[in-house]
């Protein structure tokens, strides 16, 4: 199991990036999902999330907007905007290729 | 797209209107995450708090997360809010752009009407910043003062001071810090290629420290280099060091001929740095002995400036001078000692100095600037008026869609100011070609002309008018919308209800005012115009055509005696006149029409000065050769001009003009009378027609001539910087390099200047009233095209409002030449109202243009008659368009249409 705090900067904002790009979620949600897909391997700070979703909305990565929840009392929902979208599949084809390097070296 | 833009606006409504606040939004987010946990925690059998413990523990330390978040989220809140205010003023402009690009006639209008207005302004306060605004290239130029002298019982109202005074006054004033002294002129430079004759000044050395400016390169005078006899040294100009001595700094310590003396160059002033405009190049000592107090007393040439003490004021130092003079009247008696009755001292706010009698003329500017532009501004806000009153419509709709009073304001806002920024963007442009335009046709028409161009306060000027004209504009369909009230259009849906008659009056009113302030300023510009023409016209006293001019000055080093001057002239307009299409040709010291003053003391036999008589001092002592008659066209009313006989003559015969003869020898006559100007006794031999010598545009000055070839030998004088007059078949200046090269030969090491035609010279003394003329006829003629187009848009609207009523005249029996005559009487009626206000507004405006004007009134009927007739006319044509337009109205579609 990975340590937490493994996380390098900026791989949160792709993760989170991902986790909305489908449909728009809250914050307990990312954090629940990012755990579920990869097996409890990362698990998100909750001090560390909201901070991050914030700053994302602030660069325009995401947009807000408050809505009805399960618990049929408001939450804020956090969707990608179409410049998140946009830096998603720019962050995919980075790490993508800097994984193909990287394991083209440990394989050779 | 509407639904995605409804749910933001009512986000934002939802958002302004309970302003939730971060922490609160901050606590509730939180707040849900914990509760979700807690539930999850829960199910796996915890109980409630334990639960809630847990799931606020996975937080860390909960409250240091939440001031965190608070302080994160106000910042994230202003930085979207800002990136919004960005965005929807982006959005703002293209809708703006949108919309002109819809109505491309309008915009255009629009646009050139306010660069003209706006260009208009941007050239003239160039002028003005350049010439008023700028700072003097000297240190606290407030401080310093011109000292002057006068005669006042010799007219002299304004004189020069001389070498004794100026040190007297240096050590005996108390109210200033130092005072300087210097006179401009030319001189001759021989620099590594050939020798120039540049513009040049002596200034004694404490002229520097006066003015607060010292040396770029080297420094400046010592005292003791400004004593005669000391070693020659001068200062060159920036300029100078550039063009002549390649920017070389070993150029201090170098020595050159200055007048055809050997001089050490010990300073390079720093560039800017000059005096009256002059361009000055070279700087000499005075070279006077500060301890004489006995001679030159009477030789009166210096220009003083005097830098104030700490705290002195104005008032205080003419006190002290008022002081002095007693002290002097004391100390010293003779004709030319300073005394307040006969001989005061007055000390002048340098700067009004410098710029002489510039500044009305600026003010005359300003004033005609600020009517262009009102013009423009009216014309603008008619249009806008005009598609504000079309445009209501759709504002009430999106009024009532919710967008807010204030976004509405900002949208039209935005409009007004893209308009404003464009029209501000295309009249900078306009107005820095117009002006460079006008500084290279006419140069000289005012001073520091170096110094007038487009700059960081002109652009910011400019900026600062096309704003407030934009915001003035953007509201102007907000009040229109305001005053209509909105429910009533949405309602009727008609676009004839929101008219307001308050609409209507107010563009009625701005044509009538567009058209008066027209015709004053077509008014003021024909006044100009004639003024120029009777200028041209004057007589000079002699003629002005196919003459050639240049001047010489020979250095004393090389022609040491009056003999040795005498003879180059000669040999030289021998060979002058030999020349093919030389005609004849003279040499004269001084060149009308503009000469500097002489003012020399001059006796008359058996003529006592009076109280009430004139004084006995000749305003022009003129040196002329063989042949000036012939060359200059100078006519002699009585006696005979010189022969060549007179040149061995024992007698010294001279000649007088004019004015002299009706001055000194009233109702007799001159001729046989003697004159004494220096050692001998001249008699009077013939009186010449005046020729003028204070300028064109002024009377003429006593005058005096001498026979040079005469002079030389009787007086053992001669005047060493003479002009060559040269009157050619035709075009005159290809003979100037045969005469420079001839020249060159007799003399390789002389310098000539100035050379130019008689007609250049001219056009140059008239430079100012021309360019003030130039200005003011370009103001008109802009003031007279927006006053047309403002016409043509106001009557193009007022046929589209009366097409209703057109249609059932036209209906009811009524031919296209009484509906031409109705639409027509409309015009005449607001141009004609405006034609009376502004006949009136020019009678009482035009005497500010007294101080421009040459022999003409300021009430002079042919401009009165003229300007008014010629607008008429404009206005007429203007009308005539819309007016048949409105013939061509189909009646049957008029009253169909709603």
């Amino acid at each position: 199991m990975a340590p937490k705090n493994t996380l390098l900067h900026g791989t949160l904002e792709v993760l989170i990036l991902k986790t909305v790009s489908q449909a728009p979620r809250h914050g307990y949600a990312i954090a629940r999902l990012l755990e579920e897909r990869t097996g409890e391997a990362i698990q998100v700070e909750e001090g560390s999330l909201y901070p991050a979703l914030y700053r994302m909305e602030q660069k325009g990565l995401l947009a807000s907007k408050w809505g009805r929840s399960e618990l049929d009392r408001r939450a804020k929902f956090y969707g990608l905007t179409r410049k998140g979208r946009a830096r998603l599949s720019e962050e995919v084809e980075a790490w993508t290729a800097f994984s193909q390097a990287v394991s083209l070296i440990l394989a050779g | 797209m509407i639904s995605a833009e409804i749910v933001k606006l009512s986000r934002r409504t939802l958002a302004r209107v309970f302003k939730t606040p971060v922490a609160a939004e901050v606590k509730e987010e939180l707040d849900f995450h914990i509760e979700k946990q807690t539930r999850e925690y829960q199910a796996t059998g915890m109980s409630r708090d334990e639960a809630r413990r847990v799931a606020e523990a996975r937080f860390g330390n909960l409250s240091k997360v939440v001031s965190d978040l608070e302080k994160i989220g106000k910042r994230r809140d202003e930085v979207m809010a800002r990136r919004e205010w960005w965005g929807e003023s982006r959005r703002d402009v293209r809708y703006a752009l949108r919309q002109l690009r819809r109505s491309p006639g309008f915009a255009v209008v629009a646009v050139l009407t306010l660069a003209l207005g706006i260009g208009a302004n941007t050239a003239v306060f160039s002028v003005i910043n350049g010439v008023l605004l700028k700072p003097l290239p000297y240190e606290a130029p407030e401080e310093l003062v011109s000292v002057t002298s006068a005669f006042p019982t010799m007219d002299f109202d304004r004189f020069w001071i001389s070498p004794p005074e100026y040190f007297e006054l240096r050590e005996w004033n108390q109210v200033f810090a130092d005072i300087g002294g210097y006179r401009t002129g030319t001189t001759s430079i021989e620099t590594n290629d050939r020798p120039l004759r540049v513009p040049s000044a002596v200034a004694s050395w404490s002229f520097f420290p006066t003015m607060g400016v010292s040396a770029e390169l080297g420094r400046t005078f010592s005292e003791e280099e400004d004593l005669p006899g000391a070693t020659p040294v001068a200062l060159i100009s920036d300029g100078l060091w550039r063009r002549a001595f390649g920017q070389d700094t070993e150029v201090i310590g170098q020595t050159v001929r200055i007048n055809g003396v050997a001089s050490t160059i010990v300073g390079v002033m720093p560039p800017g740095f000059d005096v009256e405009d002059a361009g000055v190049d070279v700087w000499r000592p005075l070279n006077i002995d500060p301890n004489d107090h006995v001679n030159r007393r009477g030789n009166h040439f210096l220009n003083l400036v005097a830098r104030l003490d700490d705290g002195v004021s104005l008032e205080r130092a003419q006190a002290d001078l008022d002081r002095l003079e007693v002290r002097w009247e004391e100390e010293f008696q003779g004709t030319h000692t300073p005394s307040s009755e006969f001989h005061p001292f007055r000390a002048t706010d340098f700067r009004t100095d410098v710029l002489g009698d510039v500044r009305p003329a600026m003010m005359l500017l300003l004033g005609a600037v600020v009517f262009v532009l009102l013009i423009a501004c009216a014309n603008v806000a008619n249009l806008l008026l005009a598609r504000s009153e079309r445009r209501s419509k759709e504002v009430a709709v999106r009024v009532a869609m919710g967008a807010g009073q204030a976004r509405l304001v900002r949208q039209l806002l935005t409009e007004g100011m893209t308009l404003a920024l464009l029209g501000g963007a295309l009249g900078l442009a306009l107005g820095h070609f117009a002006l460079q335009g006008l500084l290279r046709v006419n140069p000289d028409g005012v001073p520091r002309v170096a110094e007038i161009g487009l700059d960081g306060t002109v652009v910011l000027f400019t900026g600062g008018v096309a704003i407030i004209t934009g915001l003035l504009f953007g509201l102007a369909p907000l009040i229109n919308t305001t005053m209509a009230k909105v429910g009533n259009t949405l309602k009727e849906g008609g676009s004839r209800t929101t008219r307001s008659s308050a609409g209507q009056r107010a563009r009625r009113m701005l044509v009538v005012a567009e058209v008066a302030l027209a015709v004053v300023l077509l008014t003021g510009s024909g006044l100009m115009l004639r003024s120029m023409a009777t200028l041209q016209d004057v007589d000079l006293g002699f003629q002005a055509e196919n003459l050639l001019t240049m001047e010489v000055s020979l250095p004393a080093a090389d022609y040491p005696t009056p003999v040795d001057v005498g003879a180059f002239f000669t040999t030289a307009l021998e060979r002058i006149r030999a020349l093919p299409g030389v005609v004849s040709a003279t040499a004269m010291s001084g060149l009308p029409p503009l000469r500097t003053l002489d003012a020399n003391d001059t006796e008359f036999e058996d003529m006592e000065p009076t109280e009430e008589g004139p004084p006995h001092n000749v305003d022009y002592w003129t040196s002329i050769d063989a042949d000036y008659a012939e060359t200059m066209g100078i006519r002699i009313l009585e006696g005979r001009g010189f022969e060549l006989a007179d040149a061995l003559a024992e007698t010294p015969v001279m000649l007088v003009n004019e004015r002299l003869a009706r001055t000194f020898y009233p109702g007799q006559t001159p001729l046989g009378r003697r004159i004494r100007p220096g050692p001998s006794w001249f008699t009077v031999i013939g009186i010449v027609a005046d020729m003028k010598q204070a300028g064109v545009n002024r009377e003429a000055g006593t005058e005096l001539f001498f026979y040079s070839p005469q002079l030389n030998r009787t007086d053992g004088f001669a005047y060493r910087t003479q002009n060559f007059m040269i009157r050619t078949e035709r075009n005159p200046l290809g003979l100037a390099e045969p005469v420079r090269r001839l020249l060159g030969d007799i003399d390789a090491a002389l310098p000539i200047s100035d050379v130019q035609t008689m007609e250049q010279n001219l056009a140059t003394s008239l430079a100012q009233p021309r360019f003030m003329t130039l200005l003011l006829s370009l103001f008109a003629a802009v003031a007279l095209l927006l006053a047309a187009i403002g016409t043509y848009g106001v009557m193009s609207y007022s046929v589209v409002e009366r097409k209703r009523e057109i249609g059932i005249r036209m209906a009811m029996g009524a031919d296209s030449s009484s509906v031409l005559g109705m639409v027509l009487k409309q015009g005449a009626v607001l141009a004609g109202l405006g034609l009376v206000i502004g006949v009136a507004g020019a009678f009482g405006l035009t005497r500010f243009l007294t101080a421009q004007l040459y022999e003409v009134g300021t009430t002079d009927p042919g401009a009165f008659v003229l300007a008014p007739l010629f607008l008429a006319l404009v206005a007429t044509a203007a009308c005539y368009l819309p007016a048949r337009r409105a013939t061509r109205v189909d009646p049957v579609s008029a009253l169909r249409e709603e």
